[in-house]
């Protein structure tokens, strides 16, 4: 796979048509992502952070402005990018291990060594043991854990998170984080993930956009610049998280 | 009792919510004990309670014996009918127009489900001439079957045919449609071709509705074959049923009913444990595809 | 183009009537060329003819009554017993366990088999086609009225525990309620059923006046444009029938959120 590409989003807007009303969503986005870092998306609902990332994985494809990847359009979902989903979204029928060489359906790889990434990617998320078991069969945690694996099984440059622990227990989510971080560190990709949890945006993240709902527009971009492993219980890590929530309450005095 | 749509999944948990409470410590105590004694068993009390009053009825002759002859009879004209071989023989004509019938509706059935499901264009040429065909019900189109068919052996297998098409069409078309679109965009993130989609992600998301499909086409198919051998037919079960009221031999009717009703039963039960070992990844359907 | 007419020249509606249409023509040519048993098969004018002699002369009119009240008193008599046993088992364990296994086995006997025995154990009369139209009526009934009520959802159960409600309070206010589509969804099964029953009881048991009747002197007098007309009658009573049920379920469900 090829090396992480720049990503360069610029002036980005969409609507939504409902009922002869039009409803802006994103107005205007402007940013750039750096290969190999790790952004964090972050803001309360309705300010058009998930519509966002469904544009640059591809999923939807109507929108104005440029979306760029390594300076070729998106127009499309592409094996380069992988996507990680609230809902696990795997399938009830295939055990792990085949949920998670889905990802390699369409990889040129021979055969053992789609075994080997299978093999190798289970245990990256710590799943060694479940790889016959069926998804109904795993805790929540777990067929997420699982849901990551096939995101990255077939080592795309740039894995998208959207809102990857949200339907999991906090204790849990803490614990995935951790793992989340891990990870990254290890296999050196691109990382976007669009959350609620401001924590978990300023933990995980090289950089914190924040964004404001109605229409959605980036407020302001926080740099976080602590060095990984990070410590939850770092002072600086702390004072960052006040300043990204006061961003977000400042916001939206009624919500 | 058997389930039949899929919208109707009940769990063991709603079997005990279903439940009322009853309050004081001895009644309690007792109905657990009424319920582990009789556990399995409680089906065959109506059963047995049935057959005592008949067996009764028929001693003290409450009826004319022609009318209802004793339970004795009809498992006696039964044995008869086993050892002479003609029960196997009308079993085995009957068991056969099932087999050929119940296939070809069940191949019919899934490739229209299918195509209707898949192409919007095929649902429009095909959709009034399958309404008329599935919103009558078989016997509806017996009468013009046997002026086109007259009554041989076609006639029955375009009768079992229809009767199971119909049920598995409606559920193929309804698993089809109802594929989590969560899955979908799954399939579309890793760039899978039409192909990949539908040979990886829809069908195989459609099979447990299609199987809901076979359930009920079997058991139509079933009740199909005895009608029409009813009406229009010199062998099998159902021509037992006729035959044997015109010798006014009602112990071979009932002998016969009753084989009908156990054929069917466990027809439907054998299905329906071939379901449950191939789904076993089903426990609960989870229509979005994710997190419970 | 106001919206009916639009709608009469969509795609979609002149996409259907193509082959509506060509089993029409192909009627008429088969019956016209002789390319199938004729002796079996009227053609669709000769039907006509027929049609406007029975309106005539043959009191068309009050056999169709008379079929009708037949079948709804067939109808009437299958659903409430239906409903009775289907929302005993559907809300007493007790009751499912004890009748359950049996009603499986006796619904996979065709109703039709019952015939032999009703006729020798009700006579050939009226009674024994009410009884008939009334055990058509009553297995899909039972089916979807046990079936809704099971469908219940456990939430809403668990509430009315939390209020202590006896087991009427909950049959009434949320397992009924709750079961509504699919009791109505099982009347409309039973009428369709019970409409064909009536016309089989009809044609098997003795002759009295009704639709059925119409085809038993169509058969005997090898008249088959007279068969195929009370075919084509019945098969238009059941379709309107089947029309009004669904209006009626739609007049009714019209408030009911529908599961998705």
């Amino acid at each position: 796979m090829s090396q992480s590409a720049v990503i360069d989003i610029r002036d980005v807007s969409k609507q939504y048509t409902v009922k002869n009303e039009v409803l802006p969503v994103l107005e205007r986005l402007s940013l750039t992502i750096n290969p190999g870092e790790f952004l964090s998306i972050v803001g309360a609902s309705g300010c058009g952070k998930s519509t966002l990332l469904r544009l640059l994985v591809g999923l939807d494809r109507e929108y104005q402005g440029e979306i760029q990847v390594g300076g070729q359009r998106v127009t499309g979902t592409n094996l380069d990018r992988g996507i990680v989903f609230q809902e696990h979204r795997l399938f009830p029928w295939l055990t792990i291990e085949q949920n998670v060489g889905l990802g390699l359906e369409n990889s040129p790889w021979d055969a053992a060594k789609k075994k080997q990434a299978i093999k190798e990617h289970i245990e990256l998320v710590g799943l060694t043991g479940f790889e016959t078991a069926y998804p109904h069969q795993l805790s929540g945690g777990m067929a997420q854990r699982a849901a990551i694996a096939r995101g990255l099984v077939n080592q795309p440059s740039i894995l998208l998170l959207d809102e990857p622990f949200g339907a999991l227990d906090a204790l849990t989510r803490s614990r995935l984080q951790g793992e989340l971080q891990t990870i990254w560190q290890r296999e050196k990709i691109t990382m976007i993930l669009v959350t609620h949890d401001v924590d978990e945006a300023v933990y995980l993240g090289d950089r914190v956009v924040v964004m404001q709902p109605r229409p959605g527009r980036i407020r302001k971009v926080v740099e976080v610049d602590v060095p990984h492993p990070r410590d939850r219980s770092d002072p600086a890590l702390k004072a960052l998280t006040e300043e990204v929530r006061a961003e977000i309450l400042h916001v939206s005095p009624e919500n | 009792m058997a389930q039949v749509d899929l919208a109707y999944k009940i769990t063991a948990a709603d079997d005990a919510a279903a439940d009322d409470a009853v309050d004081s410590a001895p009644v309690r105590r007792l109905a657990f004990y009424y319920r582990r004694l009789l556990g399995r068993g409680v089906g065959w009390i109506v059963p047995a309670l049935t057959l005592t009053l008949w067996a009764v009825a028929s001693r003290h002759e409450w009826v004319a014996p022609q009318i209802l002859p004793a339970p004795a009879a009809v498992a006696q004209t039964l044995l008869e009918q086993i050892r002479s071989g003609d029960l196997f023989l009308n079993f085995g004509i009957s068991l056969g127009r099932v087999a050929v019938g119940f296939t070809l509706g069940c191949v019919l059935g899934v490739v229209l489900g299918v195509s209707m499901g898949l192409s919007r264009r095929v649902e429009d040429y095909l959709s009034p001439i399958f309404n008329a065909i599935s919103q009558v019900p078989v016997l509806g189109w017996l009468p013009l079957a046997m002026m086109v068919l007259g009554i041989g052996e076609s006639l029955k297998f375009v009768i079992i045919a229809h009767a199971s098409l119909v049920p598995v069409a409606i559920n193929t078309l309804k698993g089809i449609r109802s594929v989590p679109r969560n899955y979908i965009e799954v399939a579309k993130a890793f760039q899978f071709s039409k192909r990949q989609l539908l040979r990886k992600v829809v069908f195989p998301a459609t099979v447990p509705a299609i199987f809901v499909g076979l359930r009920y086409g079997l058991t139509q198919a079933w009740l199909s074959l005895v009608t029409v051998e009813l009406l229009a037919s010199s062998e099998g079960l159902g021509f037992m049923i006729v035959w044997g009221r015109q010798l006014f031999q009602l112990d071979l009717v009932l002998s016969a009913i009753i084989i009908v009703g156990v054929v069917g039963l466990l027809l439907d039960r054998g299905l329906a444990r071939l379901e449950r070992r191939l789904l076993r990844w089903q426990p609960v359907w989870d229509l979005t595809g994710g997190g419970t | 183009m106001s919206a009916i007419a639009a709608s009469f020249t969509s795609l979609r509606f002149r996409r259907g009537l193509v082959v509506p249409l060509l089993v029409l023509v192909a009627w008429e040519l088969i019956t016209h060329y002789k390319l199938a048993n004729v002796h079996l098969l009227a053609s669709p004018t000769a039907v006509l003819k027929s049609f406007a002699v029975q309106a005539k002369e043959g009191e068309l009119f009050s056999q169709l009554l008379a079929s009708l009240r037949r079948d709804l008193s067939g109808f009437a008599l299958g659903s409430l017993a239906g409903l009775l046993l289907g929302s005993a088992m559907g809300t007493s364990r007790v009751a499912d366990r004890l009748f359950g296994p049996s009603f499986d086995a006796a619904k996979q006997v065709a109703v039709f088999a019952w015939i032999p025995l009703i006729s020798v154990w009700f006579g050939n009369g009226e009674p024994a086609k009410v009884v008939f139209i009334g055990l058509a009526a009553f297995y899909p009934v039972v089916v979807n009225t046990y079936q809704g009520i099971r469908s219940v959802s456990r939430e809403h159960v668990e509430v009315t525990r939390a209020f202590r409600f006896s087991r009427l309070q909950t049959f009434r206010k949320v397992a009924l309620p709750a079961a509504l589509p699919a009791i109505f969804s099982g009347l409309h099964l039973a009428l369709i059923y019970a409409w064909l029953a009536t016309l089989g009881a009809e044609y098997l048991l003795a002759p009295a006046p009704g639709i059925g009747n119409l085809m038993i002197d169509g058969r005997e007098s090898m008249a088959m444009d007279k068969v195929l007309l009370g075919v084509i009658l019945a098969g238009l009573i059941g379709f309107s029938l089947n029309a009004a049920a669904a209006r009626v379920e739609a007049y009714f469900l019209r408030w009911r959120v529908r599961n998705a």
